[in-house]
């Protein structure tokens, strides 16, 4: 293990476009989070402050880098292409490493990936969120915190779908666009086709669903509402202003299901086609 | 004789095209062995799979008389068809890689730098190589961790008679060491000046092995030139005299059976009425022989 990272490192890291686009990652996630931090709505009863605070936050910025993620499954692609693109997977092979070493250190290097954009979203988390909360107490800072592991499952699930796509098509440019046509139009297109339950368990649609959209209305608005009877709770799920989602425990189990078979059938293919 | 790899039956497909079918031999320690054929003969494929990069559709193979290990693979020093490298990673970086894929130690790699010539090149990238200098790369990838057996296809590609030169003792170098050296080939006087043993590959086919002084005879070869020399080859072909006649370029090959000599056959052709304008005797070289082989 100590030693497929060791390979790795060195592959990833004295790789100048694998460096600039780990940068440009970077810089595209602050530049979003910074623009959106300086937006004001002048609408009555809205904030989007109230997405830059604890707990909103923790659902806010995973979403938020969410995008991102499929930035990442290129990176990935781009790595994985490489090493057919240069024969070098063949060349590790006669060396000494085995088929499933190669699998292994790609899956080490996405995990790696991943840590590295979870602390970068926890940092902008933590950072942020102290800057704009006013009333902190240990269950408003740590209340919903738990999605950011969830964006750490996400980021892991668009990379190892990257890695498929890549040991399937083994060219670079080829693979991005499969992925980013497979992402759109081709999975929304086979969805339509079929029944709405089933729309809902499409390998993108459960893992893009882990960091679904943040309900906007309720982190932005005010909670009450007062009328001429006095002052009310407001609840847009009631008035079907929320979309209905698969609970998060069946969303995460599906996913750890797909990344499973993700990996399953990269070993595959990565033993049975020639080198 | 300690096997070192033994192919049975090996067989390899592409669609429908057979690179590879039924080859079969051994290579025992301290072997140089050479695979000799045209382009397209099947020698890389062979390797390849041999080497686990590609997979067979037939046969068996085993390396040190067991199933093909990682541990194997790490006693086994190969280079296979064009250099396999990063080129964005210095010289020094690249074999990094393989030194920490076979667990050698760091100081084996200003040793193979050194070997193949490249120590003051140990910081350029790999993309800014020549040729040459990219094939010495892998030959130098090749002796990281100090292998028991090499596996060289078209080792010689691209360099220049310097390069070939020093690659050549490179090779010579290791089977001084008792070394198993395996030589994928289609340069015959490469095979001829290192191998100890070769096997002759033709359109995926094993047409012929053994050892280099067997399968270099000490039968001579006289080459002739008469006018109507097709004539003259009906003619010999219809005699006792010859075993094998061939055309090389503008002159007639010939074989002679046992207790006939060059003197003979020049006063048979003159009874016949083919006056010689040429004869010259040569001993065959492995070149003769494997053209007449793979003809």
């Amino acid at each position: 293990m100590k030693k497929l990272f060791g390979l790795e490192k060195i592959k990833a890291l004295s790789y100048p476009a694998f460096k600039t686009l780990m940068i440009i990652h970077f810089v595209l996630f602050f530049l979003v989070i910074l623009i959106g931090s300086r937006l004001h709505f002048s609408i009555p009863g809205f904030s989007v402050k109230g997405l830059y605070q604890f707990p909103n936050i923790w659902e806010f910025f995973p979403w938020v880098a969410s995008w991102f993620n499929l930035f990442l499954a290129i990176v990935v692609i781009v790595l994985v292409g490489n090493e057919f693109a240069f024969k070098t997977f063949r060349q590790n092979v006669i060396d000494g490493l085995s088929r499933n070493d190669l699998i292994k250190g790609k899956l080490i290097l996405i995990v790696t990936i991943a840590i590295y954009t979870f602390v970068m979203v926890l940092l902008a988390v933590l950072i942020f969120g102290f800057i704009n909360t006013k009333e902190l107490s240990f269950t408003i800072i740590f209340e919903n915190s738990y999605l950011l592991l969830v964006y750490f499952i996400q980021a892991i699930g668009y990379m190892t779908l990257g890695l498929l796509i890549s040991i399937i098509f083994r060219n670079n440019g080829l693979s991005i666009i499969m992925f980013i046509l497979y992402y759109f139009p081709i999975e929304p297109i086979i969805r339509v086709m079929f029944k709405s339950e089933a729309r809902r368990f499409f390998p993108v649609k459960i893992i893009s669903n882990l960091t679904p959209t943040p309900e906007f209305l309720t982190m932005t608005s005010e909670k009450t509402y007062t009328n001429a009877s006095g002052t009310s709770s407001l609840d847009f799920s009631s008035i079907g202003l929320l979309p209905e989602k698969l609970p998060l425990g069946i969303t995460l189990i599906l996913a750890a299901g797909y990344i499973g078979f993700f990996i399953a059938l990269s070993t595959i293919l990565m033993n049975r086609k020639n080198l | 004789m300690e096997k070192v790899l033994q192919i049975n039956d090996l067989s390899k497909n592409y669609g429908r095209i057979q690179a590879v079918k039924n080859v079969s031999f051994t290579v025992n320690k301290g072997e140089v062995y050479g695979i000799l054929g045209p382009n397209g003969s099947g020698k890389t494929t062979t390797l390849a799979v041999v080497l686990g990069i590609l997979n067979a559709n037939g046969g068996s193979y085993q390396w040190f008389n067991e199933p093909f290990t990682k541990l194997a693979r790490r006693r086994i020093g190969s280079l296979i068809e064009t250099p396999n490298f990063y080129p964005y990673l210095t010289l020094w970086e690249n074999l990094k890689i393989v030194a920490k894929i076979k667990d050698a130690p760091d100081e084996d790699i200003n040793h193979a730098l050194g070997v193949a010539n490249l120590l003051k090149r140990k910081h350029t990238n790999f993309g800014h190589l020549s040729l040459g200098m990219k094939q010495r790369m892998s030959m130098a990838a090749v002796l990281i961790g100090n292998p028991e057996v090499l596996v060289l296809d078209e080792p010689t590609n691209g360099l220049d008679p310097e390069g070939f030169a020093e690659v050549r003792n490179i090779i010579q170098s290791q089977a001084n060491q008792g070394k198993t050296i395996i030589i994928a080939s289609h340069i015959l006087d490469e095979v001829e000046k290192v191998c100890s043993h070769v096997a002759i590959l033709k359109s995926g086919e094993l047409i012929a092995n053994g050892k280099v002084g067997e399968l270099l005879s000490t039968e001579e070869t006289v080459y002739i030139q008469s006018e109507r020399m097709e004539e003259l080859i009906e003619v010999l072909n219809n005699s006792d005299l010859t075993s094998k006649v061939y055309k090389v370029e503008n002159d007639l090959a010939i074989v002679l059976n046992v207790n006939y000599k060059s003197a003979d056959l020049s006063k048979f052709c003159f009874e016949k009425g083919f006056p010689l304008s040429k004869i010259v005797v040569k001993k065959q070289s492995l070149e003769d022989q494997f053209l007449q082989l793979v003809k």
